[in-house]
């Protein structure tokens, strides 16, 4: 029955979603993408995945920055069309997968301008999902409060920057504070709404966001130390949708140094492994990969369940990740620096 | 005859100089008659060989993708002349690519010049409409406040919102500025209210339409822009607008403030768009002549760059060999052939000058071959048909040729009508006589060229229709009188005018001329109140015999292939008893549906004979198969149609069954007696037995397809064609242990029991399938006949002067439906029965389908594909 009623609206895209993730490349594709002796190679193997021609008419050579852009050119094309299939209420949901876009932009604009950079050099590097219309306007603002006031008040953005309205200049610092809080005030409201919408999404997007609340606070704890944050302005930044939450964010709160922070997440069987042997020395992997590596598999985890709107979101991140994985092939390549190029972040 | 069994193939290596393998291949994809192996599939596509080469082509293809954009876009026709070039040399690769090059770089600067300038024309454009749109603005104003000439606007912005009559001399703060600029339209509501709300409505907008879309330099697209003017006092405020002007990426202009000034700005871009507009035709004309010569050559460039292509991509499926002097192929090639390739390998190496022979070497292996059946533009139509359900097992027998005559025979008995197969008819004939015309127009539609496709099926389907209709005696649904009924009413006029007489009955004695209509029904029964009756028995009965005879000649097919691949025990324990099966209890049905028409009648002077004493073939059969006497009849009837019928039939079921036993068990047995007997031979050389049991798991069903795959190896070889069929297997087999034997026994006889069953059910159920032919028949013809009373007879029967208007609107929707409903609709149906009669009641008695497809290297396939992807894009 439920499956019956999903299926009447949002049958079609869930069918396409999961026919879009099996293009994911795979592990035998990765082996042979890190094979790739030079660009040429990348792309002619590329050719022969599920990416097809997408670089046929670029002009050799080509430059990492260009498959950047067609990758993710790709992604964006298939997500905007399933957006403009989609009907009430998975086209919220996907509205709201595009707001964490747009608060990057709106981030990288003003610190654009802040640094003095011309509008035309920071458009271009703006993600297409997150792009809005007064979003070009934003380097007007000079205060937040005049930001809200002036740009973002029309935007679906501007109920989570009900937070960060103060008559302090933009500086670097309140920038970082602004992205913090509106990315806070953004999961909770994302997290509320898929508790509302109820079911497998419910269960399967808690999970996921969950993770990602408690991903932002054990980084941004990692980040503020020796930085002129207080413990007060860090404690507010932590989103409480996670795990963490309420225990852990509060000793998470109180934490000097890296390892109080491990300390933490001993407690948390999940983030236990991640912090486990995740050494600072450059051998291992970093903590920012397992990150990613758990987030990889809760993404794919989503697809193993039916009927719910996990699989947009998945698809989403998933794609992203595998974009992420061919540029730091393909830089390694380009750079001739091979050493790390097994670094990617294996989709399985 | 490669249309009766698949071609003979063979695999054979070739051995080509390196210089010489890129001119060979060339040569064997002009013939397009083998197919290469990839003989490294290991390795990644941009580690073979030839990969640069291939890198080279795909970069002339994007070149010449551009280019045929470009030409797209300028509308300029490209010519196709159907030219075949030959594959460039390789030195002439680098000509070609040189040429594309400086094509495509003269083209860029073309485009980027004209970029240039347009941007230039669209920015003189819109400061022209600027300056005429403030133009207004400005007027008002000056109308407003009468004399005054001072400049720019003067006005506090509430006066200015509300347009309110200024006092004279009112003129406030002189140091009120104003921007003026062009927008996009669709942007400007959002602009005009992230102006209000930043500057806390402090300034004044004024906005107007320009009417007429402006051309986008860079994407060619045609855009509407609105010009606005923004009113606003002091240098911060300046600052902040200009932002958001930047922000929504609307370009200003500078705008003079005195109306003079104005005036003498706006005749200044008049001239220099007038010079623009020369300078822009000129490059255009520049480019349109680039473009026009590229175009002439543009199918034959593309031509050439892809079968390079596919040279070097053929090229790297082949083996370097150890001293880098030649390139080992593989590919299989038909028997038939092997002295055009040889040929066409000739060529290539004189081509190049070289002078040591390719060598050809045919290799023995037990891959199973492709299959290959040689096709015309005829024939191919019905082989889709079968292949649409699997391609043939190589060198099985192939239903095609037999296809083409049964096809549209089976599908014109459903669909007997003379007028709607005269429509099939005629579009069928047009389709082929116009043939070559409707191939050059390379269509994309995807109906068209399924009809186009199979348009022998459809003019063959339309043939046999006709006939079919000729018989059934059905023109839209009436009949024809062309010799006059054989059949006369003897009874007086007075009598038949007799208001109560609504109906005569005519008996066959006494109103008959007692000899048949010359051809098909007689036209009376399209009068008659039981003709349905009557055409459904005499329906019924053909659609039984024609099917039966079809799945006769099904099983007699399977015999063909039994003998071919050496199968003795296939024809004794499966070909006899289904053949005896078949013809014991369904011929002899069809036997008996022909005695009863030959001996029953009317007129018969034996009183057994008598019309009311023929008997119902269906209960009769039905009692056969029952063990049942016949019904009780009355004198002079017989309870028999003929002496002996009774111990006849009691024997033809009892032989029937047997066959169902013979079927299922004999077959088995005997394979497996044959399997203990090699495994005696075997025990005997290897002492033990338990070594490779994995060897002999397979070996008991394999020890059949190893003869089968086996035998058409020696007979390639000529002489060898007796070795015995043991040997193959003998060779294969290997020792096993005891419990292995009876678990691959039982399902060897599963196997054979599945098969059995199905055979012996399918019979029945087929034989019953077959009457199809009727129900669609009988459904076609009342079919025509509803449209034909509901609809034009209420045209026809109108009396009044404009019962001929009535008519002709009438016929109109007749016609319609006969069309659309009749010929393609119901067409379609038939079609698919008649597929399905194909596929499952005939094919399911000798077709395996389990091979695949022949696909050589030819360029024609290859340049076709490309051009089919063409279309997709």
């Amino acid at each position: 029955m439920k499956g019956c009623m999903f299926n009447i609206d949002n049958g079609y895209l869930e069918g396409l979603c999961r026919g879009f993730k099996t293009g994911i490349l795979t592990q035998n594709d990765y082996l042979n993408l890190v094979q790739c002796e030079t660009l040429e190679d990348l792309k002619l193997h590329l050719a022969g995945t599920d990416y097809g021609n997408f670089l046929a008419n670029e002009p050799s050579p080509i430059a990492v920055s260009t498959l950047d852009e067609k990758l993710r050119e790709k992604v964006v094309h298939e997500f905007q069309h399933m957006r403009n299939c989609a009907v009430e209420p998975l086209s919220t949901f996907l509205d709201y997968i595009t707001y964490s876009y747009m608060i990057d932009n709106i981030v990288l604009l003003i610190t654009g301008s802040l640094h003095q950079r011309p509008l035309q050099e920071l458009l271009p590097k703006c993600h297409p999902l997150g792009s809005f219309e007064q979003m070009e306007a934003i380097h007007i603002a000079t205060t937040p409060a005049e930001l809200y006031n002036a740009v973002l008040v029309d935007t679906p953005l501007a109920p989570f920057f009900q937070d960060c309205i103060s008559e302090a200049d933009l500086d670097e610092m309140n920038t970082e504070l602004i992205r913090n809080t509106l990315y806070k005030a953004y999961l909770e409201s994302f997290y509320d709404f898929c508790k509302e919408l109820g079911g497998e999404t419910a269960d399967v997007m808690c999970e996921i966001l969950a993770f990602e609340a408690d991903r932002r606070a054990l980084i941004i704890t990692i980040n503020s130390f020796d930085t002129e944050l207080s413990k007060e302005d860090r404690a507010r930044l932590f989103p409480r949708c996670g795990k963490l939450h309420p225990d852990g964010l509060a000793a998470l709160a109180r934490a000097d140094d890296y390892e109080q922070v491990r300390s933490v997440a001993e407690y948390y069987a999940e983030y236990q492994v991640l912090f486990a042997n995740a050494g600072q020395n450059t051998e291992e992997k970093t903590l920012e990969d397992r990150f990613f590596e758990y987030e990889v598999k809760l993404n794919v985890h989503a697809f193993l369940r039916q009927f719910h709107f996990g699989v947009f979101y998945s698809y989403l991140k998933l794609k992203e990740q595998e974009c992420r994985n061919v540029v730091w092939i393909a830089e390694c390549v380009a750079q001739r620096h091979r050493a790390k190029i097994d670094n990617y972040i294996p989709i399985l | 005859m490669s249309l009766f069994q698949s071609e003979e193939m063979t695999l054979c290596q070739l051995f080509l100089q390196s210089e010489a393998a890129y001119h060979c291949v060339s040569e064997l994809g002009e013939l397009g008659l083998a197919q290469f192996r990839d003989l490294n599939p290991d390795v990644n596509a941009f580690q073979r060989k030839f990969v640069n080469e291939v890198r080279r082509c795909d970069e002339m293809e994007r070149k010449l993708r551009y280019l045929e954009k470009e030409i797209k876009k300028d509308g300029i026709p490209m010519l196709d002349l159907g030219e075949n070039p030959d594959a460039p040399l390789p030195r002439e690769m680098i000509d070609l690519e040189a040429t594309f090059e400086k094509l495509e770089n003269e083209l860029r600067e073309v485009n980027q010049n004209a970029e240039a300038l347009k941007k230039n024309y669209l920015d003189l454009t819109e400061l022209r409409h600027i300056l005429r749109k403030t133009q207004v603005f400005f007027d008002e104003r000056e109308g407003d406040d009468g004399q005054s000439q001072a400049p720019a606007e003067i006005r506090t912005i509430q006066e200015a919102t509300f347009s309110a009559p200024i006092a004279p001399g009112m003129n406030a703060p002189p140091q009120l500025g104003f921007v003026a600029g062009v927008i996009l339209r669709e942007r400007l509501p959002a602009f005009e209210r992230l102006l209000w709300r930043t500057c806390r409505g402090l300034v004044y907008l004024r906005q107007a339409e320009i009417e007429t879309p402006l051309e986008d330099p860079s994407s060619g697209d045609q855009v509407y822009k609105s010009v606005f003017v923004i009113f606003f006092q002091g240098d911060q405020l300046k600052t902040r607008v200009k932002k958001i002007c930047e922000g929504f990426r609307a370009t200003l202009y500078p705008c003079p403030e005195t109306p003079a000034e104005r005036r003498e700005m706006s005749i200044g871009v008049m001239t220099r768009i007038e010079d623009l507009n020369t300078v822009l035709s000129q490059t255009q004309d520049h480019r349109h002549r680039v473009l026009v010569s590229a175009a002439k050559q543009i199918k034959n460039w593309f031509i050439k760059a892809r079968k390079i292509k596919a040279i070097y991509h053929t090229l790297n499926l082949f083996n370097l060999d150890v001293t880098e002097k030649c390139l080992i192929s593989e590919c299989w090639i038909p028997v038939a052939d092997i002295e055009n390739i040889q040929m066409a390998m000739r060529r290539g190496t004189e081509r190049t000058g070289s002078t040591v022979p390719p060598i050809l070497n045919r290799m023995q292996t037990t891959q199973d071959p492709p299959t290959y059946h040689r096709l015309n533009k005829f024939t191919r139509g019905f082989q889709n048909l079968v292949d649409a359900y699997g391609i043939a097992s190589y060198r099985e027998v192939n239903p095609a040729p037999y296809t083409i005559i049964t096809f549209p025979f089976l599908f014109a008995i459903m669909f007997g009508d003379a007028g709607h197969a005269l429509l099939m008819l005629l579009f069928g004939a047009w389709m082929v006589i116009k043939e070559s015309s409707l191939l050059k127009m390379k269509s994309k539609n995807e109906i068209w060229n399924i009809f186009f496709g199979g348009r022998y099926i459809i003019l063959l389907m339309g043939i046999f229709s006709f006939y079919t209709g000729l018989i059934y005696n059905d023109v839209f649904s009436k009949s024809i009188n062309i010799f006059g009924s054989y059949w006369y009413v003897n009874r007086t006029q007075a009598y038949l005018q007799e208001p109560d007489v609504k109906e005569v009955m005519l008996d066959p004695k006494t109103s008959f001329y007692d000899y048949p209509y010359p051809v098909g029904l007689d036209p009376v029964w399209q009068v008659a109140t039981n003709k349905i009756a009557y055409l459904n028995g005499y329906k019924m009965k053909i659609s039984i015999i024609h099917g039966v005879v079809h799945m006769i000649f099904g099983v007699v097919l399977s015999l063909w292939n039994h003998v071919y691949f050496r199968r003795p025990i296939n024809i004794f324990c499966e070909f006899i008893p289904q053949l005896i099966f078949m013809l014991f209890l369904f011929l002899y049905l069809c036997i008996l549906v022909f005695h009863k028409w030959i001996y029953y009648g009317a007129r018969m002077v034996e009183g057994r004979y008598n019309e009311h004493c023929a008997p119902s073939i269906l209960i009769t059969f039905i009692n056969m198969v029952l063990f049942k006497g016949a019904d009780k009849t009355e004198p002079p009837c017989n309870n028999y149609m003929f002496t002996g019928q009774e111990i006849l039939q009691k024997f033809l079921v009892l032989a029937a069954l047997l066959c169902v036993p013979w079927m299922l068990f004999i077959k088995p047995f005997i394979l497996r007696s044959q399997h203990n007997k090699k495994m005696l031979l075997e025990g005997k050389v290897h002492q033990t037995g338990g070594d490779d049991l994995e060897s002999g798991e397979t070996n008991g069903i394999a020890t059949e397809d190893t003869n089968a795959s086996t035998a058409p190896v020696p007979a390639t070889n000529g002489g060898q064609t007796a070795a015995p069929s043991s040997a193959g297997g003998g060779a294969h087999g290997g020792g096993h242990g005891h419990g292995e034997e009876e678990f691959e026994f039982s399902e060897i006889f599963i196997h054979q029991a599945i098969h059995t069953i199905e055979y012996v059910l399918g019979s029945v159920s087929h034989t019953a399938s077959y009457l199809r032919l009727w129900a669609l028949s009988l459904a076609h013809a009342q079919l025509s006949e509803v449209l034909w009373s509901m609809v034009l007879r209420i045209g026809l029967a109108q009396k009044a002067w404009w019962g001929g208007i009535l008519l002709w609107a009438i016929f109109g929707a007749w016609a319609v439906l006969t069309v659309s409903i009749l010929v393609l609709m119901e067409g379609l149906s038939a079609f698919l029965h008649t597929l399905r009669l194909h596929w499952v009641e005939f094919q399911s008695k000798f077709y395996t389908g389990q091979g695949y497809q022949f696909t050589p290297f030819s360029f024609k396939d290859m340049l076709a594909a490309a051009d089919g992807l063409d279309a997709a894009d």
